[in-house]
C-alpha cells in the first residue's frame, strides 16, 4: 500500500520492542509464579529471582499446598460457590430478562432502568448492611449465605445482556408456539433458553470468572477458615507469610487459583472479551 | 383461569422472584448503608445513637479522608493516562501498522484482566519485595551494592508502586475495546489518507481517534468508575493502606473504619462519599467528553 521507508521500519522495529517488552511484563509474573512453586526456600533467598528451579522439582509444594495449607479445602468451595451461584444468578435473570424483553406490562421499563442502574452503585457501600443482614439471617460463615449474595450481585449484568439478546430472536417464534398450545413457561424453558444458550453462555462466563476471583464480600461474610475460597485464602496465606516463610506453597496455591481461569480464558476468550465490553458499555 | 390472568401470573413469576432477592441482598443493603451513615453505631445491638449529619461533619475535619481522595483521584488520573494510553498505543499499533503476531499480542495483553485482584497483588508484592523481588535484584545487576527498597514499605514510594500492578491489569481490555473498533472504520478512509499522503501520525490524529472517540470515552469511564468503586481491593491486598495511612484510599479506609475500628456509621458515611463522588466524576466527565464530540465534528 505505502512505500516502507527507512524511517517506518525503524518505527515500527521500535514499536515491535515496546510490544514485545509489554507481553513479557504480562507474562513475566505467571512464569515467575510457575518457577517459584517448584522451589524452596534456599532458592529464593540464594538465588536470583528469575534463576531456574533446581533438580529436583519441588512438586510436593502442590501437594503441601493442597492438604497442609488447606487450599484443597479452598479450591472446593470456589468451585461449588461458583457453580451453585452461576446457575442461580443466570436462572433468575434469564427468566426477568425474558419477560422485560418480549412484554408489555406496566413497569418493565423501570424495572429494567433498576438493575442497570445497580450495576453504576458502588458495591463497598453495601458491604456493612449485608454483614449484619447476613449474620441476623443466621447465613454468615456459610458458603450458602455467600452464594446468596454472589448470585445477588451478578443478577443485573445478566439481566442487562440477556434483554439484549432476547430482544433479538425473531418475534413470530413465541406466537407460532403459542398457536401449538404451549403455555408460557414451555415457550421459555423448551424453545427461548435453547436458542439464547450464547448468550446464557457469555454471561455464565463472565460471573464464573467474577465469582471465582471475587475477594471483598468474601473476606467480610466469611471468617471460617473451613468455608474460605480461595481468594480469600491466598490472601490470609500472604498475610501469614510475615511469621512463616513458605514461598513455594504460596506460589503453588497461587498456580491453582489461576490454572481453571487460564483454561477457561483459552477455551471462551470470544464470549469473555465481548461480555466485558458489554459490561463496560452500559 | 383466563388466558390473561394466566399471563399476568406469568410474568409475576419470573419477574417478581428475582427482584424480591435482588432487593433484599442488592437494594436493602445500599439503602441501609447510607441510612447507617447517620448514626454512631460501633456494630453491636446495645447502642445506635442518631447524630444526623455527624459523621459527615467529622469528616471534614479527617485529615485521613481528604488525603483518602487525594489518592483515588491520583490513582484515576494516572490510571486514565496509562491504561487508555497504553491500550489505544497497542490497538493501533496491532490493527493500523500491521504488525505480525497481533492475535497473540491480543491475547497475551488480555490476560490480566481476567485474574483476581488478589492473584494480582501477589504477584506485585513479590516483584517489590525488598529482599527475594525482582525488581530489587534486577536493579541490583547495574548498581555496586545490592538494591534493597522497600517500595511498599516506603511512604515516598508506596503510591507510585501500586500503579503498575493497576496499569497492568487493564490495558489489554481497553486494547480488545479498541481494536474492534478500529476494525470498523472502512479501510478507504485510510486509503485515501495515505494517497493524500498523511503520515501514521496525521491518520491516527485525523481519521482513527475521532471515529473511535465513542469507545475512548467509554474506557475512560471504566477506568474512573472501576477505579473509584473497586482501587481500594488492590491497595488492601498490596499495603492495607499503609505505612501510616500513606495509599490509604476510601475504600480501603471505609474497611478499617469499619471491620479494623468497629465505627460502622462512620465508615457507612464514607460509603456515601465514595457514591456521591463517583456519581458526580463520571456525570462531569461525560459532559465533559460530550462537548469534545461536537468540538471535533
Amino acid at each position: 500500500m505505502h512505500k516502507k521507508t527507512l524511517g517506518s521500519s525503524i518505527l515500527s522495529a521500535i514499536i515491535y520492542v515496546i510490544m514485545i517488552l509489554w507481553a513479557l511484563c504480562v507474562l513475566y509474573p505467571l512464569v515467575w509464579s510457575v518457577f517459584g512453586s517448584l522451589k524452596d526456600n534456599q532458592q529464593f533467598l540464594l538465588k536470583m529471582p528469575w534463576s531456574l528451579p533446581e533438580w529436583p522439582l519441588l512438586w510436593e509444594n502442590f501437594a503441601n499446598v493442597w492438604t497442609n495449607y488447606n487450599v484443597g479445602t479452598y479450591f472446593m468451595n470456589s468451585l461449588f460457590v461458583t457453580i451453585v451461584s452461576t446457575v442461580l444468578a443466570l436462572l433468575l435473570s434469564s427468566t426477568t430478562a425474558y419477560v422485560i424483553a418480549r412484554f408489555r406490562f406496566k413497569g418493565s421499563q423501570a424495572l429494567y432502568n433498576l438493575y442497570l442502574a445497580s450495576m453504576m452503585i458502588p458495591l463497598i457501600l453495601g458491604l456493612i448492611p449485608l454483614f449484619f443482614l447476613l449474620t441476623d439471617l443466621h447465613l454468615s460463615n456459610t458458603l450458602f449465605g455467600l452464594i446468596l449474595v454472589y448470585t445477588a450481585m451478578n443478577v443485573s449484568f445478566g439481566v442487562f445482556v440477556l434483554v439484549g439478546f432476547f430482544k433479538t430472536l425473531p418475534k413470530e417464534l413465541d406466537e407460532s408456539a403459542s398457536i401449538d398450545g404451549s403455555s408460557d413457561y414451555g415457550v421459555f424453558f423448551r424453545i427461548m433458553l435453547p436458542l439464547a444458550r450464547p448468550g446464557l453462555i457469555s454471561v455464565g462466563i463472565m460471573n464464573v470468572l467474577n465469582i471465582w476471583n471475587e475477594y471483598v464480600m468474601g473476606t467480610v461474610l466469611v471468617n471460617d477458615p473451613s468455608k474460605y475460597t480461595l481468594p480469600i485464602g491466598i490472601a490470609v496465606m500472604q498475610a501469614e507469610m510475615q511469621y512463616r516463610t513458605e514461598w513455594g506453597p504460596l506460589f503453588a496455591g497461587l498456580l491453582l487459583s489461576i490454572i481453571p481461569v487460564l483454561v477457561v480464558y483459552f477455551i471462551f476468550q470470544r464470549q469473555i472479551t465481548s461480555g466485558m465490553v458489554a459490561g463496560a458499555v452500559k | 383461569m383466563n388466558w390473561k390472568t394466566k399471563r399476568k401470573l406469568f410474568i409475576f413469576v419470573f419477574t417478581v422472584p428475582t427482584l424480591l432477592f435482588f432487593c433484599l441482598f442488592m437494594i436493602y443493603p445500599i439503602i441501609q448503608g447510607l441510612y447507617v451513615s447517620f448514626f454512631d453505631w460501633s456494630g453491636g445491638s446495645e447502642t445506635k445513637d442518631f447524630i444526623g449529619f455527624d459523621n459527615y461533619k467529622e469528616m471534614l475535619n479527617d485529615p485521613i479522608i481528604g488525603h483518602a481522595i487525594y489518592n483515588d483521584y491520583f490513582l484515576v488520573f494516572w490510571k486514565v493516562i496509562g491504561i487508555v494510553g497504553l491500550g489505544t498505543f497497542f490497538a493501533v499499533a496491532v490493527t493500523r501498522l500491521r504488525l505480525k503476531g497481533a492475535g497473540f499480542f491480543r491475547q497475551v495483553f488480555f490476560i490480566p484482566n481476567i485474574l483476581s485482584v488478589v492473584v494480582i497483588g501477589v504477584l506485585w508484592n513479590y516483584i517489590y519485595n525488598p529482599s527475594i523481588g525482582f525488581l530489587n535484584s534486577f536493579l541490583s545487576l547495574f548498581t555496586e551494592n545490592k538494591v534493597e527498597i522497600s517500595y511498599l514499605g516506603d511512604e515516598a514510594y508506596a503510591m507510585w508502586s501500586l500503579l503498575p500492578p493497576a496499569i497492568w491489569a487493564g490495558v489489554g481490555f481497553v486494547m480488545v475495546l479498541l481494536v474492534a473498533s478500529i476494525l470498523n472504520i472502512p479501510a478507504e478512509l485510510y486509503e485515501a489518507a495515505n494517497l493524500d499522503g498523511a503520515s501514521q501520525w496525521q491518520q491516527f490524529t485525523r481519521i482513527t481517534m475521532p471515529l473511535t472517540w465513542e469507545q475512548i470515552k467509554v474506557s475512560i469511564l471504566w477506568v474512573v468508575m472501576t477505579t473509584l468503586n473497586g482501587s481500594f481491593v488492590i491497595v488492601w491486598i498490596m499495603t492495607e493502606g499503609g505505612p501510616d495511612n500513606a495509599t490509604q484510599v476510601m475504600g480501603s479506609y471505609l474497611y478499617q473504619m469499619g471491620f479494623r475500628q468497629f465505627h460502622m456509621g462512620y465508615a457507612s458515611a464514607i460509603g456515601a462519599l465514595i457514591l456521591i463522588l463517583s456519581l458526580i466524576t463520571t456525570l462531569a466527565l461525560q459532559r465533559i467528553m460530550r462537548r469534545d464530540t461536537h468540538e471535533m465534528s
